[in-house]
């Protein structure tokens, strides 16, 4: 796998969906290249950073009793 | 016998049960979809009440969470489409490039301290600002993906568009969305400084390869126009990158509205 190849699937890598093959092609790749080894670690970190900067904010409480609501409303 | 009103009771109830853990999920992608809570709580209410409606109609085994955000992305559609959503042009290559130059020049810095967390300061206002600088379907995708933890399965069943589409537009938007986070990184200084140093250390001038790789990859950077993003995923490539999944369940092909 030469380095292209690892820029355009190691969001795909890092997802777990690169078949077995390619997975190992990858890893093998990221053991001799510190290039795409560095590239693949932002990726990673700035994964999880997104998912806490961005990650689930509650519904108001005000939201659920709405729906709680609307939905026996509906029900009866 | 149950009398039409208990019955039509109970259903609700079982409805309410089944639907109410998903709120915060979809109060979160609402919020990121509409920018206000305002806006946010009528789109989630309006789903449920549609979803409520067509229950009596879902099977046993319906994937409830992705057809709850698939009502929601329906329904945000028929209601804020007028609003604007027009699809501008990104030209993918410029992206592509400026997010070569920006990693180029703060790669070493990021990577230098494993134990620091990346972006540590930057602002929630600055993330958000990001985020919604991605056009609408490539923030769509990243949201479902990366937030929701959705397969590209579940995401194309939401989207109502191919796996490869999914794909497409999670290349594209993941890469615009880091390089505009490290565009602002860089810019208010987020990153904290060390000594400058390029990528590509002293140490690779053995690697002779990869030098002689550099000139070729420039070349091969041009990425289509946003029209033909599905060829950046052909059909070859989707038979490679096969996608594992085990459960394969039969779907049902449900539309709403």
């Amino acid at each position: 796998m030469r380095c292209n190849d690892v820029k355009r699937v190691a969001y795909f890598f890092l997802d777990g969906t690169l078949d077995a093959t390619r997975q190992k092609d990858f890893s093998k790749h990221l053991n001799l290249c510190p290039d795409c080894k560095a590239r693949t670690t932002i990726h990673r970190r700035i994964r999880l950073f997104l998912k806490k900067r961005l990650a689930r904010l509650s519904a108001p409480a005000r939201l659920k009793q709405r729906l709680t609501r609307s939905l026996r409303a509906f029900a009866d | 016998m149950k009398s039409a009103e208990a019955y039509e009771h109970e259903q609700g109830w079982d409805f309410e049960k089944a639907a109410m853990p998903y709120v915060d999920s979809l109060y979160n992608t609402a919020y990121r979809m509409t920018r206000n809570s305002e806006d946010a709580e009528d789109l989630v209410q309006e789903t449920y009440l549609k979803a409520y409606k067509y229950y009596d109609k879902f099977e046993e085994g319906t994937n409830f969470k992705a057809l709850l955000f698939k009502i929601m992305k329906n329904t945000f559609i028929n209601n804020y489409r007028k609003k604007k959503l027009t699809p501008h042009k990104i030209d993918f290559s410029e992206i592509e490039e400026s997010y070569e130059r920006v990693i180029q020049k703060n790669a070493p810095d990021l990577i230098k301290d494993p134990e620091s967390e990346i972006f540590q300061d930057m602002m929630d206002e600055d993330v958000k600002r990001a985020l919604d600088s991605l056009p609408h379907d490539y923030k769509m995708v990243v949201l479902l993906a990366d937030i929701e933890g959705f397969s590209y399965k579940e995401i194309a069943e939401i989207l109502d568009c191919p796996v490869g589409t999914v794909m497409s537009r999670l290349y594209r938007g993941r890469k615009m969305l880091e390089r505009t986070l490290l565009e602002y990184a860089r810019k208010y200084g987020y990153i904290r400084q060390g000594e400058p140093a390029k990528m590509r250390s002293r140490k690779d001038e053995t690697k002779g390869r990869k030098k002689k790789e550099q000139p070729e990859e420039e070349a091969e950077a041009q990425e289509p126009e946003e029209n033909e993003e599905e060829a950046l995923f052909s059909e070859d490539e989707d038979a490679e990158l096969e996608i594992e999944n085990p459960e394969e369940e039969e779907e049902e092909e449900f539309r709403v509205e």
